[in-house]
Order: structure tokens, then sequence, then C-alpha cells
């Protein structure tokens, strides 16, 4: 005769199953919200930390290239006046697919910000800076240099985006040159398909005819993807790099 | 769930809490490393081109 205190294994009581099952759904429970709580920080918190470090490297090594490949126009001799050398060539070759290219600064959006802008826009380059449409034009040229980034995530890189107003400066320096675009349109909201926005002379734009121009896109809802925002630059200067300039960003 | 890993951690109270820390960090750093960079892009926060990207332009 079997005791009670040592019920055989067959026959579990009911309420320790009960109390099994309860206890077993509460764990579940708390391992799920646990997780949604991480992916939450993973979201907010760490793809804007890699995308800091990513950028980083970016510019590093941009910077690296620039140095190696341009020693004329080292900030050592300013003076020296090799200005009109570091003209964008005249043939209009593509920038290097995936490889940072140049550096944008946006006073708007406060004096420590700048991006790399990198040739692509795939998700996987957007995620360490700014990505150009490869298909659009270069720097400086006739066209429409055209470059998207993330409004959330990844560094919030154009979380202000909506603050941009006309007049407002977006400044673009590569190996020889600082290119200062000024806003003229925008920021307007429209549908992801809208693809006409980064055509040569955007028809939604204030340009009507050809021109230097540049713009910039990122997602509207700010944790969406619904529509898109755009702005429209136009190119109002340019100079040698080496000298800096007075906009308000002293790299 | 966690009873059951716990009972079956080797070693004193100490050392089981030990190994269920490093237990803890280890899945942490497959969510961050693996399983969370792979979940994010179905979200839609990657979304920021028009077109996506393929003949945005002329």
């Amino acid at each position: 005769m079997r005791s009670r205190w040592a019920p055989p294994r067959d026959r579990v009581r009911p309420d320790v199953l009960l109390r099994l099952a309860v206890r077993t759904f509460s764990e579940v429970c708390l391992t799920a919200g646990t997780l949604i709580v991480l992916f939450v920080v993973y979201v907010l918190v760490w793809t804007g930390v890699k995308a800091d470090r990513a950028a980083d490297g970016e510019m590093a090594r941009l910077r690296d290239s620039w140095a190696a490949a341009a020693p004329p126009t080292a900030p050592a001799a300013p003076a020296a006046a090799p200005a009109p050398a570091p003209a964008p060539a005249p043939a209009e070759p593509r920038y290097p697919a995936g490889r940072a290219f140049a550096e944008m600064y946006i006073p708007r959006f406060g004096p420590d910000w700048v991006r790399p802008v990198l040739e692509g826009t795939d998700p996987e380059l957007l995620k360490k800076g700014l990505g150009h449409y490869p298909a659009t034009a270069r720097l400086g040229a006739v066209g429409n240099f055209s470059v998207a980034g993330h409004r959330r995530t990844y560094g919030d890189p154009f979380k202000d985006f909506p603050r941009l107003r006309p007049g407002d400066q977006v400044i673009l320096k590569d190996a020889g040159t600082r290119y200062t675009y000024t806003i003229r349109g925008g920021p307007l909201r429209t549908l992801p398909t809208d693809v006409a926005v980064v055509e040569p002379v955007p028809p939604k734009s204030p340009f009507t005819a050809p021109g230097r121009y540049l713009t910039l896109t990122t997602c509207d809802p700010e944790w969406g993807h619904s529509h898109r925002l755009v702005v429209w630059a136009e190119l109002t200067g340019t100079r040698p790099a080496a000298e800096g300039g007075p906009e308000g960003s002293s790299r | 769930m966690y009873g059951w890993i716990w009972r079956h951690l080797p070693g004193n109270a100490w050392v089981r809490a030990l190994i269920s820390l490093v237990l803890v960090l280890a899945v942490v750093f497959v969510l961050f490393q693996y399983v969370f960079p792979w979940a994010e892009p179905l979200l839609p926060f990657n979304d920021v081109t028009v077109d996506e990207g393929s003949g945005a332009t002329p």
C-alpha cells in the first residue's frame, strides 16, 4: 500500500498540475515581456550606438583617404592657394558603391550634426550614414544630388527633418570642395512611389529650369513608412574645403 | 521552466547564480547580435527612400 506522502508519478495531484501550468504560463509571459523590452532597447538605443560607431568609422576612413589622396590641400598650407586645382572631374563617373565620399553638415540640426554620405541607398548602407541615390547627380554637378536618411533608429540622423525651412543651409564637403546648398522648397510630404522628387528638375519643387540641386528624403510618420518627407535645395556656393567656413560648422 | 534550469545547474547556490548570470548575458548577446538585427528590418523604419532605390531616378 502506497503512502499518501509519496504519490506515484503517474497519479500527480490536480492542484500540483494546475500550479505547474500557472507557473509555466507566468514564466512565459515574463519572458515575452522581457524580450519585448530588450527589443525596444535595441531599436531605440543600440541601433544608434552601432550607427554612431559605423558613422565615425566611415568618417575616419574618409578623412584618411582625403589626407592620402590630396596632400597639396592639407590644412598646413592654406595660403598656398592651389584653389582651382581640386575642381570636380568634368566627366561624371559614379562614386564607388558602398563607400562614403562626403560629409554632410546641416546647421539647423545642431552644430555637432555631421554624417557621412555613402553611395547607395541599401538598408545596410543607411545603417552607417546617409545614402546617395546612385542614379542622381554628383556633388555640385548639374542635376539633382539626392540623399536619403533615417528619420528614426540608427542614430536618428533626420529626426528634426520637419524643422528644415527654406533658407537653411545644407553643407557637403568632399575631398577638395565644400558645397553649400540652400533649401528652397519643402518639407513636402509625399508618397513613397513619388520618384519624381529626385528627378533633375523635380515637378513639385520650386525649380523650373535645370540647375545644381539637392534633394533630401526621409520617412514621414516618424516611426512609420507610409509617406516620405522631401526638401529641395539649390547650390549657392562652393569653395575649397581647406578654407573652412563661417557657416557655423568649423569642420 | 526557470526552476527546472536552476535545479539542473551544478554547484551550490552561488555557483548556480553565477552560471545563471552568464547564461542570461549569453542570451542577451545572441539576441542583440543575431536575433534583433534579423527582426529589425521587418519593422518599417528602414523605408526612407522613394521607390526603394530601384530606378529611383530617370
